[in-house]
């Protein structure tokens, strides 16, 4: 996969494969281009050169929180119930408690902490039980408790058959991810791997 | 059907629902409006202002202060509606291409779009026309009501078009209003001596202008003016469509998009239930997959 913003070239032959039952992490400093990587897998970006293909459905959590602010975090899912065609949001019940903030069901976003929003920007993007997440510093303005549950939760979704992604500025915590790829000078480095 | 049905009204609930705590805008619907109108017919002077009437023929001499109100109303329902239209857009755009990509067809978020618009520019079609009616009685209040109606819709979609292409909020809002004010005022003979000047036939709210003087005070029927109007509005609202289809696109191949569970595959779904951690707290639900 290529891709290039105006002459700057971000990606120059990124070859990626997301198997099953694995946790990957994608770290790379600020401007790497993770973010237009993200992007690009999960279709917001078509890569100047390059192809995409998913199997099983996707949930992609972006970098900045995207939420309506008028609307409260029980509309959210049930707006996004609508989309997903889900029959009920029990899944979507699940991740609010395995991230302790069902108590804000009924408050809107706009008036909700950094922390609660990134919360319910992580639940949008899990509420239909995805085989394939694809989260973008998914664990920004948590506090340490909810950082520990985050990743607890992404264990569990790996475990289960899930393939999880996480890109992060950070290399902090690398033995929690099966995989670690560093992005650097546009190209996709494997730094550690679990054991077979 | 009843699936297009669900989709749509859900839409048009939380899209009725972000505009109803827009409370700006609320309260430029209550205050502004018959604010507006009163302030004009308080301070302008009652002299007659005779002209002629493109879209009957007549030559009319309504009372300067009448005129100016018809102008007024139909400056204050296109600044709420664009600026209402142009906030939501501005501020939703990601969230409606996050739901788009969730698999929300666009064709329904569009049309919840679509109603909400219709319905607020009806109400304030409806409460400017009550407001005026209150000092005066236009011939035709209906016909009123209809131009000022068929403006806001226009200037609505316009709201739309600026709120996807504008960077900034404050850029949005200075284009709407100067856009209106001009527009508007340009075709007032009080205070423009070219309101009958060619030009003026291009403006966006030109269908609507006379649309609504006719109906203040004459009792000749204007439809081509209002579908003039409507014209307008269509332009406005395919440009807007153009931007929102361009905003919420998606870049995946259509066969790559499983972002919403389908119809089931074995393949996937048979190990995925065999091999699902037993003691997993995040049980993952036995709803729809792939």
């Amino acid at each position: 996969m290529h891709h290039t913003y105006r002459r700057r070239v971000v990606l120059r032959g990124v070859d990626f494969d997301l198997g099953s039952h694995v946790l990957a992490g994608i770290v790379g400093e600020n401007g790497a281009g993770k973010t237009t990587l993200l992007k690009i897998l999960a279709g917001e970006l078509r890569a100047d050169c390059g192809a995409v293909r998913h199997r099983g459905r996707f949930g992609y959590c972006p970098q900045e929180v995207v939420l309506n602010d008028a609307l409260t975090v029980r509309q959210h899912l049930e707006f996004f119930q609508t989309a997903f065609a889900l029959d009920d949001l029990r899944h979507a019940e699940r991740v609010m408690e395995a991230l302790q903030f069902s108590e804000y069901a009924d408050v809107r976003a706009g008036v909700l902490s950094g922390g609660t929003r990134q919360k319910l920007n992580l639940t949008l993007a899990l509420m239909h039980d995805p085989q394939v997440l694809l989260l973008d510093e998914p664990y920004q303005g948590f506090d340490w408790d909810t950082y520990q549950r985050f990743w607890e939760l992404a264990a569990q979704l790996r475990d289960a058959g899930r393939s999880v992604l996480v890109v992060s500025h950070l290399a902090y915590d690398t033995e929690r991810r099966d995989e670690l790829w560093r992005l650097e000078a546009g190209t996709l480095r494997l730094e550690t791997a679990a054991a077979a | 059907m009843r699936r297009h049905l669900s989709l749509f009204t859900t839409a048009t609930r939380y899209d009725l629902i972000e505009h109803a705590r827009n409370r700006f805008a609320m309260l430029l619907v209550v205050f502004f409006i018959p604010t507006w109108v009163g302030l004009v017919y308080l301070t302008i002077p009652d002299r007659a202002a005779p002209f002629r009437l493109a879209s009957t023929g007549e030559r009319l001499a309504p009372a300067g202060h009448e005129l100016t109100q018809i102008t007024g109303a139909l400056n204050a329902v296109t600044l709420v509606t664009g600026f209402m239209m142009f906030a939501s857009t501005f501020s939703g755009g990601r969230f409606d291409r996050r739901l788009a990509m969730a698999g929300y067809p666009r064709t329904h978020l569009v049309l919840a779009k679509a109603a909400s618009l219709v319905l607020a520019s009806a109400l304030l079609a409806a409460y400017a026309t009550a407001a005026m009616c209150i000092a005066w009685t236009p011939k035709q209040p209906y016909l009123l009501a209809a131009a000022l109606f068929c403006a806001a819709l226009t200037y609505g979609a316009i709201g739309v078009v600026l709120g996807s292409l504008l960077r900034r909020e404050v850029e949005g809002m200075f284009a709407l209003v100067m856009t209106s004010v001009i527009d508007i005022a340009l075709q007032n003979p009080i205070v423009s001596a070219g309101a009958d000047n060619p030009l003026t036939h291009l403006l966006p709210t030109y269908g609507s202008v006379q649309a609504a003087t006719a109906a203040g005070f004459s009792t000749t029927s204007a439809p081509a003016y209002l579908a003039l109007q409507l014209l307008w509005f269509a332009v406005a609202a395919l440009l807007g469509l153009l931007a929102f289809h361009h905003r919420t696109r998606n870049a995946l191949p259509r066969p790559n998009r499983h972002h919403r569970p389908t119809t089931a595959e074995p393949r996937d779904a048979a190990p995925l239930e065999a091999e699902r951690a037993p003691a997993s707290s995040l049980d993952p639900s036995p709803g729809p997959r792939n």
